[in-house]
């Protein structure tokens, strides 16, 4: 009966087609035997897309995860954590200053100032052996100029209304000024010379030069204008011949000044303006060398040009205002932002763009002409999977070659033999904030007892499975400037209670501690969605309730959290965490000019020798004294427990047992050497080198 | 016939018009002043209004927000939040992704719901149909991602090949037939297990349809003509139990909307389902509330083309034009 | 239909036993040195404080990542799950009544002489039909705050169709009926008959939509807390624990495997009762 007959056939054929498809598909077996093509690529997984493979641009960790393949910097960072040169090949960093020549002083021999006099006196000295002026390469007088000038002024509003902003005339009468070439950077440079002088340094008053009808041009405005002393560090940067962008064209110092350029560009909107503020002048020294100088010392701001270089010849403004025509669009609203080159970039490093479907994967295949010599991986595939279930069953099965365990996997996975592991500790910590506005947290002994009341290893153990270790202060655990002689605080409770009763806090009727009738009481708070936050939060709210201090916790979406409460400073007690980078600068965490509102010390800490010490550390360039300066800011800070420093995270990265570093032997045969990480754990620095093969046959290292 | 077409069509075009004032009216569940913005709910904060009401002419009479909103949808006008790409584009894209789960899991449904049915329906309360009911209710019990996860699992762990996405990764430059069969074999699992609600829930209906007509006079009138069984079964009773089969199926189609959403972000699949998700994760407005009325859109061709199944198969109805 | 009115007891149980500051199974009590013990595991007395130790001196279903007793949470949840399913259908059952009752009812009245009530009615029934429910809860759930209301009152927004239909296809039926003439007759205004005459009638497929529309409404929640716009905490429902579980799938088998199966086989008894009750009302099937 035909119906009958069709009703039978139709689904099991469907079926057996669908089954059949199958056997089409490779295994994880297969993968090596059936496409010899896929040991050469190297499949990753994430839970989110890219969002801009613009390195100038994108703020998220996955474009960034491209946009260091795609592009190069001028520096990077070694194995063991010093700059190494990339695009620039060696760099020197030396220094320019600028002493304000006031004819209105004496020098210590009594002879009046003149810009002539004052060089001849610091000729003598030197000749003399003053060794403040061995630093000194060079020495130029520049001359005085006199200008008027707009400068705008903001006075406070009528009875509390919103500050009102001016145009103020003001005529500047600039002196000359003796300008120094410096060997290298000095911070106490005037402060020597001052001393040299006999205090002149110290006596020029700026407002001298600075005329206003208005008397809101205060010193400080004046010394804006007309700064007695200016330090202006020098890099140098010489940069490598023959280096080819992905489309054939040269790099040269003109690509450097561009992407500076692009970044500073109000309208492009980067993320990046603060991390290149400081830089007063980019300026090509012929096409191989370039040289950046700053406004002021900022020793931080070296590391920034681990930055990106973006080709100029595709993005400069005709190139921009060439493609907005092209799209039908007005050019004057067209900026880097809506270029398509943010979905198909063109870069220097050693992968070049391919593919991008949006959700679903990113393809890079490697850039054969790449100056350090093309990678040993073919393609480089980033592939969109949203659910970290889902993603992990990939990393199983074979189509995906890493993953990130979980703490409570580590133990599960570290030993299983079908992938190798390394195990990093983090970047960031994880710290329990007083807001030290607050009366009852005003007293360290009192923040003190907070944190010895936590038994933090069991928050260790038992939270994060061991993955994690105590810190004690606010610098990375792997870099120099962190202190490990410094201890942390011990869990004791009654220790704790001690302390307390110092601080005046005694137990009433019902067991709470309480002080001149006042209770011990306040609100933690964190943000929802972290696991291990929360956890923090329970094991704190507990520890403190058996001292006797009544603990009300809340956790509130990250956007409410952070724009809500701790944006404005609105809060008693917070966890929250901060990602650290490798430079010592502490000066927005912790600084007490940073308090403001939107500012990053919103815990309110104030500490005038810290203060100091923070704003030496930046500006310090000598590595040592720098590394000295960190360690006792350290320790200050650790004494001071502003937050109570909680742990560091480790991360345990797999990967598939078969990837591992292939480079050419003395005689030219490969050689198999193991992946190693470096002193942050990371395992990518070798990733040109990298390999999958069947059966690695491994030499020692 | 052509009357039929007429009523149905008119009648779909109401609700086209219905479906759009719905998709529309959601805009209006968000605070209208920001004094109204309860500050407890994070996905609200001034900014968001602000942006929230420029792109959708918040200050406007309703009609005239109406039509704007229609207006700048179909122009390209209105952009996504996220990247400032025109929406409408970045939909219709992923639609057709999309479109190949609901077609799959249709014929999915259409093959196996029948049989299964029908089987049921003659050997009545036989140990067959037990164990099938059993199973099919618990088909609708399970909530779908757990046997997502389930499935998925037992597939890699035993097969240790690759599910997710919608081809194999690291492979390229293969034949183009390995390539069609590679794609196939990553529609099998998400689409089945969208078609699991179907297949268990037309099979029912086709059961108990069956079920009504076997017990009937003109089956009973036919037996006793003498007609073989077969005949009677397949001729007869599934003829006319089979036009409710054709609307039931129409009314699936949203089922399998709705539940792409899970079933696409399980398997990294680039979609409709997944693309609201993502867009409600992001607060990008624009292309929820286009979603909302685009999934609608779709449900709406679906049941179109049941409907204009219905009218194939309708004998009645094909005799109409006749008479 | 024995598992449902177990189901019920089971969960007043659950409330009755986790509610309050001291419950006796107490479902909030982290015990971080206890996380991922399997089911039927005894406590580690040396590391879980004496007040934190499980009442019945064994974690019945194991503990979860934060050392919580998933027995405890998943009777706590039982309550809140079931609270769900009920008023989101209570809500589909009133707004389907009403609009069913209207149409069947005062079907031929034609408004603005353009329709009658009935195409009226039945077309926003079509609507409500095609319109993918799920798309239209997530995109209202994003908008406005999570809560445990909004989930509910969405959830019955977005199923009374069914309910409708029904409701209308025995009004209709009936209208015409002797009882309905003669009440009509004496006066008794309209509402009044549809509530009181002709409404009970059509009680039998209202509760058979009704017990399958709380085990969807059931499934819908926990679908909605896999993708995080469930119910927020801290109420816990088996969605929750199930979507909770599921990242631990490989480390914690039970986390998933117990909820999931609890939902299962609840929802499949909600529907096998409807189904039963489908079957007994149906006059025909009866005979065979």
């Amino acid at each position: 009966m035909r119906v009958k007959r069709i009703l039978i056939l139709a689904p099991t054929l469907v079926g057996l087609f669908l089954l059949q498809s199958y056997f089409w598909v490779p295994t994880f077996e297969d993968q090596v035997k059936g496409d010899p093509g896929r040991l050469t690529r190297y499949i990753e997984t994430s839970i989110g897309d890219a969002s801009i493979l613009n390195p100038t641009l994108a703020a998220d960790s996955a474009s960034a995860a491209i946009n260091n393949l795609v592009f190069e910097g001028l520096i990077d960072r070694d194995l063991d954590l010093s700059f190494r040169g990339r695009l620039a090949e060696a760099w020197e960093i030396f220094e320019e200053a600028y002493l304000t020549v006031d004819e209105t002083q004496r020098l210590p021999d009594g002879a009046p100032v003149t810009a002539d006099g004052l060089l001849r006196y610091l000729e003598r000295a030197r000749a003399a052996g003053e060794p403040v002026l061995k630093l000194v390469r060079r020495v130029e007088l520049l001359p005085g100029r006199s200008s008027v000038e707009q400068i705008e002024v903001t006075e406070p509003g009528p009875e509390g209304r919103k500050p009102v902003k001016r145009q103020v005339e003001v005529t500047v009468r600039q002196p000359p000024r003796i300008k120094f070439t410096l060997r290298e950077v000095d911070q106490d440079f005037f402060a020597k010379i001052d001393r040299l002088l006999g205090g002149y340094v110290d006596r020029i008053d700026p407002s001298r030069f600075v005329k206003a009808a208005d008397p809101i041009i205060t010193r400080e405005r004046a010394a804006e204008l007309v700064p007695p002393t200016e330090h202006n560090p020098v890099v140098l940067f010489r940069l490598r011949k023959g280096i080819l962008f992905h489309d054939g064209h040269e790099f040269d110092s003109g690509d450097v000044k561009f992407t500076y350029e692009a970044i500073m560009a109000p309208e492009n909107l980067s993320p990046r303006i603060p991390d290149f503020e400081p830089v007063k002048a980019v300026e090509p020294l012929g096409r191989y060398a370039v040289k950046i100088t700053y406004k002021r010392l900022f020793e931080p701001g070296f590391g920034s040009w681990t930055m990106g270089v973006l080709p100029e010849h595709l993005l400069n403004r005709d190139a921009l205002r060439a493609e907005a025509i092209r799209a039908g669009r007005d050019p004057k609203d067209f900026s880097l932002r809506h270029s398509q080159f943010n979905r198909s970039p063109i870069g220097s490093g050693p992968f070049q763009f391919d593919a991008w479907k949006t959700d679903q994967f990113i393809r890079l295949t490697r850039f054969d002409r790449y100056w350090e010599g093309a990678p040993n991986l073919r393609e480089y595939l980033f592939r969109i999977i949203p659910d970290l279930l889902t993603a992990e069953v990939t990393f199983y099965a074979g189509t995906s070659d890493a993953y990130g365990a979980q703490p409570h996997q580590v133990e599960r996975l570290r030993h299983d033999p079908r992938f190798q592991s390394f195990s990093r500790l983090g970047l960031g910590y994880t710290y329990i904030g007083y807001n030290m506005r607050r009366p009852i947290f005003q007293d360290v002994r009192v923040r003190k007892a907070l944190g010895m009341a936590i038994n933090v290893q069991e928050i260790i153990d038992y939270v994060l499975y061991g993955q994690a270790e105590r810190t004690t202060g606010p610098y990375p655990k792997q870099t120099e400037f962190y202190d490990p002689t410094v201890e942390p605080l011990p869990y004791d409770p009654e220790g704790a209670l001690t302390l307390l009763a110092d601080a005046g806090w005694r137990r009433n009727a019902e067991g709470w501690l309480e002080k001149n009738g006042q209770p011990l009481a306040f609100t933690l708070i964190t943000n929802s969605g972290n696991d291990v936050r929360k956890a923090v939060m329970v094991v704190a709210q507990n520890a403190w309730r058996r001292l006797g201090i009544k603990v009300e916790t809340l956790t509130m979406e990250w956007a409410v959290f952070i724009n809500e409460r701790v944006d404005k400073g609105d809060f008693d007690a917070l966890i929250l965490g901060w990602s650290m980078g490798l430079d010592a600068d502490l000066y927005q965490i912790f600084h007490s000019s940073q308090t403001g509102h939107f500012q990053l010390n919103f815990v309110g800490y104030a500490n005038p020798a810290a203060d100091a010490l923070m704003v030496r550390i930046r500006q310090e360039y000598n590595r040592e004294r720098q590394v000295a300066m960190a360690r006792r800011l350290h320790r200050l800070i650790a004494v001071d427990q502003p937050y109570t420093f909680l742990f560091v995270g480790k991360g345990l990265t797999l990967l598939d047992r078969k990837l591992v570093r292939m480079v050419e032997g003395a005689d030219g045969t490969p050689l198999y050497l193991t992946i190693v990480p470096d002193k942050l754990g990371g395992i990518t620095f070798h990733f040109n080198q990298w390999v999958k093969t069947a059966e690695p046959v491994l030499t020692t290292n | 016939m052509l009357s039929f077409l007429l009523r149905t069509g008119w009648k779909k075009l109401w609700t086209l018009f219905f479906i759009s004032v719905i998709s529309f009216a959601v805009i209006h569940l968000a605070p209208g002043e920001p004094s109204q913005i309860d500050p407890m709910n994070p996905r609200f904060t001034p900014q968001q209004l602000e942006r929230y009401r420029k792109a959708f002419d918040l200050d406007q009479p309703l009609h005239i927000q109406y039509l704007r909103f229609y207006r700048r949808l179909f122009t390209g006008e209105l952009r996504s939040f996220k990247d400032n790409q025109p929406v409408l584009p970045k939909i219709v894209e992923r639609v057709w992704n999309s479109l190949w789960l609901f077609l799959a899991g249709t014929i999915l449904v259409w093959c196996a719901a029948f049989p299964l049915g029908i089987t049921t329906a003659i050997r009545r309360n036989s140990v067959l149909d037990k164990v099938t009911t059993v199973v099919v209710f618990a088909l609708i019990s399970i909530p779908g991602f757990y046997l997502a996860y389930l499935l998925i699992i037992f597939v890699v762990q035993t097969f240790h090949v690759d599910v997710i996405g919608l081809r194999t990764f690291g492979h390229q430059g293969r034949n183009l037939v390995w390539s069609f069969m590679d794609r196939t074999w990553h529609l099998v699992l998400p689409s089945v297990l969208g078609a699991t609600a179907g297949i268990a829930i037309l099979s029912r209906y086709v059961r108990a349809q069956m079920l009504e007509v076997i017990t009937s006079d003109y089956v009973r009138t036919a037996r006793a003509k003498g007609l073989d069984e077969d005949t009677v079964l397949y001729k007869h009773a599934l003829r006319n139990g089979l036009l409710p089969f054709v609307t039931m199926l129409g009314l699936i189609v949203p089922g399998l909307v709705g539940g792409s959403v899970i079933i696409e972000t399980i398997f990294a699949w680039p979609g409709i389902g997944r693309l609201g998700y993502e867009a409600i994760l992001s607060r990008d407005y624009p292309i929820v509330i286009t979603l909302n009325f685009v999934a609608a859109l779709l449900t709406l061709v679906g049941t179109l083309l049941s409907d204009l199944l219905y009218m194939v198969v309708d004998p009645r109805i094909r005799l109409e034009g006749v008479e | 239909m024995m598992a449902c009115a177990l189901f019920f007891v089971v969960a007043l149980f659950g409330l009755l036993v986790t509610k309050g500051d001291q419950p006796v199974l107490d479902p909030r009590q982290v015990r971080l040195a206890d996380k991922f013990r399997p089911p039927l595991s005894l406590p580690n007395r040396q590391a879980v404080p004496i007040d934190a130790l499980p009442r019945l001196g064994v974690y019945v279903l194991g503990t979860d990542e934060l050392g919580r007793d998933v027995f405890a949470r998943m009777l706590e949840g039982a309550f809140v799950s079931l609270s769900v399913g009920f008023v989101a259908v209570g809500i589909a059952v009133a707004i389907g009544i009403i609009f069913g009752g209207i149409a069947g009812y005062y079907g031929r009245v034609r408004i603005l002489r353009l329709m009658s009530v009935d195409t009226l009615i039945t077309g926003l029934i079509d609507v409500a039909l095609s319109f993918p429910a799920f798309f239209l809860i997530l995109t209202v759930v994003a908008i406005l705050r999570p809560s445990i209301w909004n989930i509910m009152v969405v959830i019955g927004l977005t199923s009374w169709e069914g309910t409708a239909r029904f409701v209308r296809a025995e009004i209709l039926a009936l209208r015409e009926q002797d009882f309905v003439q003669a009440a009509r007759a004496l006066g008794v205004s309209g509402p009044r008959v549809i509530l009181r005459h002709l409404l009970p009638n059509a009680v039998a497929p209202v509760l058979v939509s009704a017990t399958l529309g709380i085990a969807g409404a059931i499934l819908t929640e926990s679908a909605l807390s896999f993708l995080g716009f469930g119910v927020p905490p801290p109420d816990a429902t088996w969605g929750n624990v199930l979507s909770d579980g599921k990242n631990y799938l490989f480390d914690a088998w039970w986390l998933t495997i117990i909820p999931g199966t609890a939902i299962l086989v609840i929802v499949l008894a909600f529907n096998l009762f409807g189904e039963g009750l489908r079957e007994a009302f149906n006059p025909r099937l009866r005979q065979l």
